[in-house]
């Protein structure tokens, strides 16, 4: 575990202060056509004796970082390889790409926290009431309400997401109904509805963990407590809120925590809904730079932003969770 | 007095129902259409009901050779929940029966890890394997999602092995077992219930995994889900109704699986929860 997981992260950390980059060499070539020779200005990869390119690696502190965060505006893409250097064109293409791209990681930032904390309450509440309503129900239904309700909960994230977007794509179902009511929303077209829905995603994927926590903590309240308090003349809303909600508080906050941790790394729902045009997650922002952009130096960049996210997002809650552990002994 | 009861109740029902409604809308309409045409699928207006055809299904799975997919999700699947079975039994076996402060922080550990973002080791992974040229390969993959899996798998068994009382290996040692039979032989015939739990919800992981999966390994070795992710930005209609065919076969055995180990799934999720 300390291999495949401390490794790469302490790795991880070591690539994201690092540059590597093919050595390159200026060359001059003849080129020889039946309209004549002239000679051409290229670059071509500096082979090695082994026959592989060199690369040239070196350390470049916190270049990628400040690149990622956006303080370092107009410099090119790939520190490394400069452009070719008679092309005026190529410099000016990443200078006007920059300023969209500046705010990247807070942009990811903010709407990985937007989703967080939007999702979060909501998780709690409905899952709270659907634990209710099925802890009322006869017992022969609760079997029924409890598989349908773990399927969104155990589908393929990816499938998940996919199957939603088919649901509100132009011509599908969701889209159709509104219309009957006269209202016509592309959804995937704009960006304040993209993020609701990815939001939606998130509440309709979560809330079976937390039925499903809650309704066995619902088995757990002691019914002789229940009872007398039902004898002392308290109503049901008074027994749920002073002997139900105590004894389920432990649960709130492992589903909160465990929602929290889950919910910071979103990365199918964005990928599949908006295929990152409006919105970015900070889980996107690392695989998009790694595979779009091919590298891994301003990934790992990235990913140690992210780390440092979380830890800001979860050192308070466990901190408190451990101290009130240690009380409890 | 029996009028209000009536009626809450009719609201308590209707309210579940709708919930039910939501909860499988998404997936019963994507196997719905999956059956259909595209021009019956996303039509306007919706049509209930349209001629079933098969053919989405033929063309993805004969054509586009979807099987092989299905293989490398069980090849995938199969290697991830054995190894980390059987790592996390130990680990969660020594951890149970240890008490001292290197255990403590070695589960603290494992929580903190189970919190970290997968792509934060993403490009780290990416450049090791690609150092040792072991980048796309059955057992890169494996190994990763073990890892990966390692911490919450070490967690919970931990949680089922702490409630085997402690006399019943000492019972095993007394009567001339060594540590590890007095494991192999006692602890685990009793810990079955836990370990299948604890297998099924590795086997999600592995099976539900996309970000690893679609940028470890290439094109032949891809899992279901990472293969079906050409679905979508699929604009053309044929692609994007072999998508859907595709969304439906990777769900199915999840609904198996739900049907089957219902009590198993519930247990696992309530098992950190409520023992606190």
């Amino acid at each position: 575990m300390l291999l495949l997981l401390a490794l790469p992260l302490a790795v991880t950390f070591y690539l994201s202060v690092r540059s590597c980059a093919l050595q390159m060499e200026v060359v001059t070539v003849t080129e020889s056509s039946p309209f004549g020779t002239k000679e051409v200005v290229t670059q071509r990869a500096v082979m090695g004796p082994d026959g592989r390119a060199l690369s040239v690696c070196r350390f470049v502190g916190l270049e990628y970082f400040r690149k990622v965060l956006g303080l370092d505006v107009g410099d090119g893409d790939q520190a490394g390889s400069a452009a070719p250097p008679d092309a005026s064109g190529a410099g000016a293409a990443p200078a006007a790409a920059s300023p969209q791209r500046a705010t990247e990681f807070m942009g990811a930032l903010r709407f990985t926290l937007l989703y967080t904390f939007a999702t979060t309450p909501f998780v709690l509440l409905l899952g709270f009431a659907l634990a209710l309503g099925v802890n009322q129900v006869g017992q022969r239904w609760r079997p029924m309400y409890i598989s349908a309700s773990l399927l969104p909960f155990i589908i393929t994230p990816v499938v998940g997401a996919l199957a939603i977007k088919w649901l509100f794509r132009d011509n599908g179902l969701v889209p159709y109904f509104l219309s009957q009511f006269g209202i016509s929303l592309f959804w995937m077209a704009q960006a304040w509805s993209a993020r609701l829905l990815i939001i939606l995603y998130g509440i309709w994927h979560v809330v079976p963990f937390a039925f499903i926590v809650f309704y066995a903590g619902l088995q757990s309240v002691p019914q002789d407590s229940l009872e007398a308090a039902r004898i002392d003349g308290a109503n049901a809303w008074q027994r749920l809120l002073y002997v139900t909600l105590p004894h389920l508080a432990p649960l709130f906050v492992f589903v909160t925590l465990i929602h929290l941790m889950d919910a910071y790394r979103v990365f199918e729902p964005v990928m599949v809904l908006t295929q990152g045009a409006f919105t970015t997650s900070v889980q996107y922002l690392t695989y998009y730079i790694l595979l779009q952009e091919n590298n891994p130096y301003k990934a790992s960049a990235a990913a140690v932003l992210t780390t440092a996210g979380i830890a800001v997002l979860l050192i308070p809650l466990l901190m408190r969770t451990w101290k009130e552990q240690r009380r409890g002994g | 007095m029996k009028q209000p009861a009536r009626v809450w109740s009719l609201l308590l029902h209707l309210a579940l129902f709708a919930w039910l409604v939501i909860a499988c809308l998404p997936i019963v309409w994507t196997a719905i259409i999956s059956l259909r045409q595209y021009v019956d699928a996303f039509s306007v207006p919706v049509k209930w009901l349209a001629p079933v055809t098969f053919e989405n299904y033929s063309r993805l799975w004969i054509d586009k050779a979807f099987y092989r997919n299905f293989l490398n999700t069980a090849i995938v699947t199969f290697g991830t929940v054995s190894v980390s079975l059987t790592v996390g039994c130990l680990a969660g076996y020594a951890l149970s029966r240890y008490r001292g402060a290197v255990g403590f922080w070695l589960l603290i550990t494992a929580l903190v890890f189970r919190s970290l973002p997968h792509s934060t080791l993403l490009p780290s992974f990416y450049v090791m394997f690609d150092a040792l040229g072991v980048r796309n390969e059955y057992f890169t993959l494996i190994l990763v999602l073990v890892a990966i899996n390692q911490p919450f798998t070490i967690w919970m068994l931990r949680s089922f092995f702490v409630n085997i009382p402690q006399e019943l290996d000492e019972a095993a040692l007394v009567d001339g077992c060594s540590r590890f039979q007095a494991f192999r032989r006692v602890i685990i015939p009793v810990m079955w219930p836990g370990v299948v739990t604890t297998g099924l919800f590795s086997f999600l992981l592995a099976y539900n995994d996309f970000l690893l999966s679609s940028s470890l390994v290439n094109a032949e070795r891809m899992t279901m889900p990472a293969a079906i992710a050409n679905a979508i930005s699929a604009d053309s209609e044929a692609f994007l109704m072999q998508g859907v065919a595709g969304a439906v076969s990777i769900t199915i055995p999840l609904i198996l699986l739900v049907l089957l180990f219902q009590r198993q799934i519930v247990a696992g999720l309530t098992q950190g929860a409520v023992k606190g």
